[in-house]
């Protein structure tokens, strides 16, 4: 498949079986887990993502499991992200725990090439960020 | 993908380590192995404890009871492994001890923790709040007799428990107080049964919902157990009055309140306190005389006093907190009404905390009426006998002195000096005052042998109140008597001591486990802290994990 600009359109479900293998297999950056819910899902539609919280920020330490939906019409859109473990970040709703595009760069500006992990990683890297680095957090291990 | 080189699950694969500082290495497993035989795996290639391991894959954390197979996990796959050090369970078992709740209250659950229909609860709540109570709990006849006749000593019993905030606590960490506080039907009868207090709910919805609510009784148990959030929740409740009486009208508005909720309920409960030898038939009086007398007030009032200076003023002083002791009794029952017919739940909470709990037993005690045990103590021989004991202030001395080998008399100096008091035994010999007494004297007695101080209090004060359950049924007096307050009992010999928790909490630890607590041991210890109530396990482990 090749798409107008000459570049090779990777169809969603080629794009999506790479994701889970590098999940599964630790491939790339490593920090972060993700993978499949469901393994039958032909549309591989819901993951679950896991980020360890960074050293050096109240993050550290800890375990936060997230829920990555990705619809039909990803890569070209999103997937909605949300946070499972409680966490306090200027990005997520404080009820939900949904990530808010609009206050997440990758979201708000997404592009077909980043992945899950991409947004795993960001997410990590915002942990850090010095607006969110000393936020109080709610107890490890509750849930939203 | 791997997915075809270990179709054989039972043959060795290689599983990549990624250690969340970067570091990788590799173990070899079989896909049948559970994931804690796995971590002890892991540990012989790192120095982090299996216990210690947390294990991620595909975004999951891995548990303990599954298999790796269970998570689809292939060969050649990485899985992130995460020293969990942040978790207080893992960090060290003895954290448990700085807990409000000592495990070691704990592990006397009750025999079958589902078994816990209204009547044993009954019983086990008699136990529990007699215990909270002290005081008055252990002679329902007698606190009766002291509200009227001001006994000095009955106040200074009080408030000797009620400075104790360890046995406050452990008290009220006993397993079945958390099922009776989870059990609004039983609250609810309590409250019901006294027609003076059911008026004044029906007139105010609002209290009618706080007593419906199981969840506002037990957060205000939560608090009592805690006095940190009982403090916290007090210096709430007194922000949230003084802002209501800097508003304008706010102070009559108080006023009103206080007029429509708390004399009203003053009276339900200090009328009969008054008439006084019977305060079983109201549970309300015992239940406010004591509190007056436990806390509130200056020792020489009492509940009628309580009664007239509950004057329509609200008080204009800064609001004194109702733990307190010094505070004046006035003031207090501002500050504990005025939030029951508030609208802010929390206030509300304390207040009621600071109204009812302690005391309950009383109201419990109230139901004496129609025991059959009584009939059983009116039985004339054991009148005549009691009335024998009962006048004579040496003989019944002696019996104490037997019944009391642990020496709770002996360390407990005002119970020695109320019994040798010749005026109460004068009162104590008043007919209906025995009848009163008779109804715990009985079980008392195999009781108090056995236990140790802490237990002795609790033991005497279940019984007292513990009369109360005929009515529920006898032999569910005996389960309480032998189970409830032995498994309730602070480290008292468990019926059922060989059965693991594991074993005896197997599907509330799965559904913890559903929930995503993943610690089983700190998910036995929350769950043998609470017998078993999954929901209040899971308060408990959620409150221990921001610690």
């Amino acid at each position: 498949m090749v798409g107008g600009s000459g570049e090779v359109v990777v169809p969603r479900n080629f794009r999506l079986l790479e994701e889970l293998e590098r999940g599964e297999k630790g491939i790339g950056d490593g920090t972060v887990s993700y993978g499949m819910d469901d393994g039958d899902d032909i549309y591989m539609r819901s993951w679950t993502g896991t980020i360890i919280g960074p050293r050096g920020s109240i993050h550290d330490g800890r375990i936060y499991q997230l829920k990555l939906f990705c619809d039909k019409d990803y890569p070209e859109r999103p997937p909605t992200v949300r946070f499972h473990s409680r966490i306090n970040l200027t990005c997520v709703n404080h009820n939900t725990g949904m990530v808010e595009p609009k206050k997440f760069n990758i979201l708000e500006n997404w592009q077909r090439e980043y992945t899950m992990e991409h947004i795993l990683t960001h997410l990590k890297k915002e942990m850090t960020a010095s607006h969110n680095r000393k936020l109080a957090q709610p107890p490890d291990g509750s849930f939203f | 993908m791997a997915a075809d080189d270990c179709a054989d699950a039972s043959s060795a694969v290689t599983i990549n380590i990624r250690c969340s500082n970067g570091s990788k290495f590799t173990v070899q497993t079989t896909l049948d192995a559970t994931v804690a035989s796995f971590k002890l795996i892991v540990s012989r290639n790192c120095a982090v404890q299996p216990d210690l391991q947390r294990l991620i894959y595909k975004g999951r954390i891995l548990k303990d009871d599954q298999t790796l197979e269970s998570y689809g996990l292939e060969a050649d796959h990485t899985v992130h492994l995460v020293r969990g050090a942040s978790s207080p369970a893992s960090s060290t078992p003895p954290t448990s001890a700085n807990l409000p709740a000592s495990t070691g209250v704990n592990t006397g659950a009750t025999e079958n923790p589902t078994n816990t229909n209204a009547a044993g609860q009954g019983g086990a709540e008699a136990g529990g709040l007699g215990g909270a109570g002290l005081g008055g709990s252990p002679f329902p006849g007698l606190s009766g007799m002291f509200g009227g006749g001001g006994l000095q000593e009955m106040n200074n019993m009080h408030q000797q428990l009620l400075q104790n905030p360890n046995m406050m606590r452990d008290i009220l960490n006993m397993p079945v107080m958390q099922n009776i506080m989870n059990n609004p039907d039983l609250m609810r009868s309590m409250f019901m049964n006294n027609p003076q207090t059911r008026e004044i709910i029906d007139r105010n919805p609002d209290l009618a919902h706080i007593l419906n609510d199981p969840s506002i009784l037990r957060q205000t148990l939560e608090a009592a157990r805690n006095p940190e959030l009982m403090r916290e929740m007090m210096r709430n409740t007194d922000r949230a009055m003084s802002n209501i009486e800097s508003s304008p009208e706010g102070f009559n508005m108080l006023r009103r309140m206080y007029e429509n909720v708390q004399e009203p309920f003053l009276n339900a409960t200090t009328m009969s306190g008054d008439s006084a030898t019977d305060p079983g038939s109201n549970p309300f009086a015992a239940l406010l005389g004591n509190q007056g007398a436990a806390r509130a007030r200056d020792p020489s009032q009492n509940p009628s006093t309580e009664g007239s200076d509950g004057s329509p003023i609200p008080n204009t002083n800064p609001l004194p907190n109702p733990w307190n002791n010094a505070a004046g009794g006035g003031q207090t029952n501002g500050t504990r009404t005025t939030p029951v017919g508030g609208d802010a739940r929390t206030p509300g909470i304390a207040g009621l905390g600071g109204l009812g709990f302690p005391d309950m037993e009383q109201m419990l005690g109230g139901n004496q009426d129609s025991s059959p045990l009584n009939r059983m103590l009116e039985n004339p021989v054991m009148m005549q006998m009691m009335q024998n004991l009962l006048s004579n202030p040496q003989y019944m001395n002696q019996i104490l002195g037997n019944l009391d080998p642990s020496g709770m008399l002996g360390s407990n100096t005002q119970i020695r000096e109320m019994l040798q008091n010749p005026q109460f035994i004068q009162q104590l010999t008043s007919p209906a005052a025995l009848q009163q007494l008779r109804g715990l004297q009985q079980p008392f007695s195999p009781l108090a042998p056995q236990q140790g101080q802490a237990q002795n209090q609790t033991g005497t004060a279940g019984t007292g109140t513990g009369t109360v359950t005929p009515n529920m049924g006898m032999d569910m007096l005996m389960n309480m008597l032998s189970g409830g307050l032995g498994g309730g009992g602070l480290g008292v010999p468990n019926t059922t001591p060989n059965v693991p928790p594991e074993q005896r909490y197997a599907t509330q630890l799965s559904q913890l486990q559903e929930m995503g607590f993943f610690d089983t041991q700190e998910n036995i210890r929350a769950l043998s802290a609470t017998s078993g109530n999954v929901h209040a396990a899971v308060e408990r482990l959620l409150g221990n994990l921001g610690q």
